[in-house]
């Protein structure tokens, strides 16, 4: 079949925008386009009825609807064979619509047969295709695939993402090639259009492959890439910094100025390649596979992706993988623990909210209703178990909080658990990976707490909930042999004293450091405003001259003939554009120096200066901000 | 044959709606559990289920209580919505509140469009007879003009409390009937003002 002649990238200019430079995993777009002639023709005989039926007024008793984006194809249709033309391409895209209201229903029954022991049993959310229409999950702006596609736990993470994260954590680790291997591409659509619909996915149904190209296909549908267009040229700048700890810092930086949503997805991504890359001895795929795998994904060249998996400790500490569990149903047994239940409640009112959200925005259907009610019943339900508790406690009221510290697995995990309380992910979520920067001993030194607090404010607001769980001290020392092996952080004794010093010394000299960085910048911003003052006096004289004097003869008549003349011009451009690159590369290396510089003298000063006098210093301005 | 029992017991939702504070949350608690709260928590929305017989038939009631203020109101339309039957309660001892039925009657009527909608005006806290301001004709009086039961009850005493949910849900079983035997060109006809509405908003 031909179906990815050129004609078809005429009708549907961008449809292959982001695959056109991709060998690998030129997936499933394309598979909407597939339409066959009995489509067709049902698509056909179908229109020209609903034009009549519309006279008639039957209109709104036309099956459901479904996304539009990305109209699934009958299974039936791979037997027939046709040479199209362009008038049919045409046509076809019109009746995408309706050909795939015809074919969605046999879609979304498959999923349901056979269900295990996966999430919600039940059916509950479905027929709203219309939803699917108005409000797709894939193909929007991230946030607002957030927001529609919402994970009730708090953690603002697109729904797909978080469940394919998921189930390839659980699945698809040993899975050898996993994020190479592409899924079919019918199945991958079907899975798009499940989420659409709002519909539950069980990937238990389906394989990895499916999974990770689920996930491939969602990043890749993305109106703007995950590092958005502001900041992509120079996160590839940075990726391509060759010392190690200078590339470190700019990535980031650059991180930290992403926006929230997409820092969080990011390093959600990435935490998630980085467990997989641990497993590479069973699944073959290390981090420089993956980044391969992976980079037109994410709409980057693999050396940044892969210098990302490299630094994901520094850019991404303190990021766990948790696990979703999505709200209760009226399947499930309802929790008697007076903790899971104030989270399960939260979870329910951030279901309950979208549901009415999507009401209020005229999205209404039997089914959405019949949720409704169910959401509302269950919440009813948890509320008097709360109230029938506290009414039994208040004589004891000790126990809410012991039952607590039962779910705690070191004196950490419950720091940071009341500190976030009600957005806390489950606590089942024991189970979840937990990556950190350095393996954490439950008694770290306040100071060197507060330090880090202060360092991730930014991250922490968003990965709040996320510290529950297991730390896994082997994340360091499973983490790969890396081409850049100057590595600052080689701290794998978990001895509590040596902990200390370390923290000690990492504190003070990046004191030191601050100060230097304050001075440079204090320097910089001088130079800055002295060549300000300059460029003013420049253009006060240019303009000056300009009126004294008269209007300058033109070039050309310095120059015999107009082709010289371009000629020289053409030159001209080429010599000062290659010096610009020159200047750029320059300007770099001069702050890479400086800044490697500033590392040096703080060393050096550390390792002069007494450590009780640091110590001191440490108290007084704890509160100061590395720039 | 006589009738074979249905898989599922066929399922009623009742909608309770009114001012803050004159016993909508105590009614259905009393209804559900039997139990009386004296102390007043506002309400957002509450929703309750029970299995019960009526007239020897197993059915099942979805009961909504929902929140008096107006805070709530964008909420609130969207339980109307799917309501089948409404109990709207005021409380004889506050004047004020009988004069908001009128507000909340209008409300259903303009979200379901109907003007035959399962509806029973109820004065609640009719042990509280020495502090009544409402009196008992007046009530009847909009009642009668509203085409609908006027029932008093007490939340505290129980007194009525299953009469007004078992009435309410005998109008909403005739009410389902009588669509049933109409053919379906009615049903057709009301689905599609629905789906018209739903443009509208
Ligand atoms: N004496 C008496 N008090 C009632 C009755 N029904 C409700 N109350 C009290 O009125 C207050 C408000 O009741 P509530 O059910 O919360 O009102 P809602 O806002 O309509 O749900 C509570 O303090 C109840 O104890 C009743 O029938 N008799
Ligand atoms: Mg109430």
């Amino acid at each position: 079949m031909d179906f990815d002649s050129p004609e078809v990238m005429k009708d549907f200019p961008g449809l292959y925008s982001s695959e056109k430079k991709k060998g690998a995993d030129n997936d499933y777009n394309d598979e909407s386009e597939k339409t066959t002639k009995k489509d067709m023709l049902i698509g056909k005989r179908k229109e020209k009825k609903d034009k009549k039926d519309k006279d008639k007024g039957y209109a709104a008793l036309e099956g459901e609807s479904s996304d539009e984006a990305s109209p699934c194809k009958s299974k039936k249709s791979k037997t027939f064979k046709f040479t199209k033309s362009k008038d049919k391409e045409k046509e076809k895209q019109k009746e995408k619509h309706e050909v795939t209201k015809k074919s969605r229903p046999k879609k979304s029954e498959k999923p349901q047969k056979g269900r295990k022991g996966f999430g919600p049993s039940k059916q509950i959310v479905g027929g709203s295709s219309e939803l699917a229409d108005a409000l797709p999950i894939f193909g929007v702006d991230l946030e607002e695939a957030c927001k529609r596609g919402r994970c009730h736990d708090g953690i603002f993470i697109p729904l797909p993402i978080r469940e394919c994260v998921d189930y390839i954590e659980a699945a698809g680790i040993n899975f050898e090639g996993v994020y190479k291997i592409s899924g079919p591409k019918n199945k991958v659509s079907q899975i798009k259009k499940l989420y659409n619909n709002r519909q539950v996915v069980h990937f238990s149904e389906y394989d990895v492959p499916t999974a990770t190209s689920s996930l491939k296909m969602f990043l890749r549908d993305l109106p703007e890439p995950i590092f958005t267009n502001d900041l992509l040229i120079r996160f590839e700048e940075a990726g391509a910094i060759l010392n190690y700890n200078t590339r470190e810092k700019h990535l980031k930086t650059l991180v930290e100025s992403l926006p929230s949503v997409n820092r969080l997805l990011l390093g959600w991504l990435v935490v998630h390649l980085h467990n997989i890359s641990l497993k590479k001895h069973v699944n073959k795929m290390d981090k420089q596979a993956l980044a391969q795998a992976l980079n037109h994904t994410f709409h980057v060249s693999s050396r940044l992706l892969h210098a990302l998996l490299l630094h994901q400790e520094a850019l991404f500490p303190n990021l766990t993988i948790t696990k979703y569990y999505p709200p209760l149903d009226s399947g499930s047994a309802l929790p008697d623990d007076p903790v899971i239940i104030e989270k399960e409640l939260s979870k329910l009112e951030s279901l309950l909210s979208q549901i009415h959200w999507e009401m209020q925005n005229g999205h209404i259907s039997k089914t959405r209703e019949e949720h409704l009610w169910e959401v509302q019943r269950i919440t009813t339900e948890l509320k008097r178990k709360l109230k029938k508790f506290a009414k039994t406690e208040s004589s004891q009221p000790d126990q809410a909080k012991s039952s607590q510290e039962k779910q705690e697995d070191n004196a950490k995990d419950e720091l940071d658990n009341t500190k976030d309380e009600l957005d806390n992910a489950e606590v089942q979520d024991q189970a979840t990976v937990v990556i950190s920067e350095e393996p954490e001993a439950p008694k770290l030194e306040q100071a060197s707490d507060e330090n880090k607090l202060e360092e991730e404010k930014e991250i922490h607001v968003e990965e709040k909930g996320d510290c529950s769980g297991i730390l896994k001290d082997q994340q360091r020392s499973d983490s790969e042999e890396d081409e850049y092996t100057d590595s600052e952080i080689t701290s794998t004794d978990s001895e509590l004293l040596e902990e200390c010093q370390y923290f000690d010394e990492k504190i003070v000299t990046m004191k030191i450091k601050n100060n230097l960085l304050k001075e440079l910048i204090e320097t910089l911003m001088m130079n800055i405003n002295k060549e300000k003052m300059e460029i003013g006096e420049y253009q006060r004289q240019i303009l000056n001259l300009k009126r004294g004097l008269p209007q300058r003869p033109p070039y050309k008549k310095c120059l015999k003939d107009p082709n010289s003349f371009h000629e020289v011009q053409t030159l001209l451009a080429r010599e000062n554009h290659m010096l610009q690159i020159k200047k750029l590369h320059l300007v770099r290396q001069v702050m890479e120096q400086t800044e490697q510089c500033i590392d040096l003298t703080a060393k050096l000063k550390y390792t002069f200066k007494d450590i009780k006098d640091q110590k001191i210093m440490q108290g007084k301005d704890i509160t100061t901000k590395t720039p | 044959m006589s009738k074979k029992p249905t898989v599922q017991p066929a399922l009623h939702k009742v909608i309770m709606v009114g001012s803050g504070g004159v016993g909508k949350s105590a009614l259905t608690l009393q209804f559900m559990y039997d139990e009386f709260v004296e102390d007043y928590e506002p309400t957002k929305a509450d929703s309750y289920r029970k299995k019960i017989l009526l007239d020897g038939e197993e059915v099942q009631i979805d009961i909504l209580d929902t929140a008096g203020q107006e805070d709530y109101a964008a909420i609130r339309d969207n339980y109307f919505r799917s309501g089948e039957g409404f109990l709207c309660i005021f409380s004889i001892t506050e004047d004020e509140s009988f004069q908001a039925t009128q507000e909340f009657r209008e409300q259903i009527l303009r979200v379901k469009n109907d003007d035959n909608i399962p509806f029973l005006l109820v004065g609640n806290k009719c042990d509280l007879e020495e502090k009544r301001k409402v009196s008992f004709q007046e009530a009847q009086d909009r009642a009668n003009k509203w085409g609908v039961p006027y029932v008093e009850t007490s939340a505290k005493t129980r007194e009525h409390v299953d009469k007004v949910f078992y009435d309410l849900m005998r109008e909403i079983r005739a009410r389902k009937k009588e669509e049933n035997k109409t053919s379906n060109g009615r049903g057709k006809d009301k689905n599609k003002k629905k789906k018209l509405k739903c443009c509208i908003l």
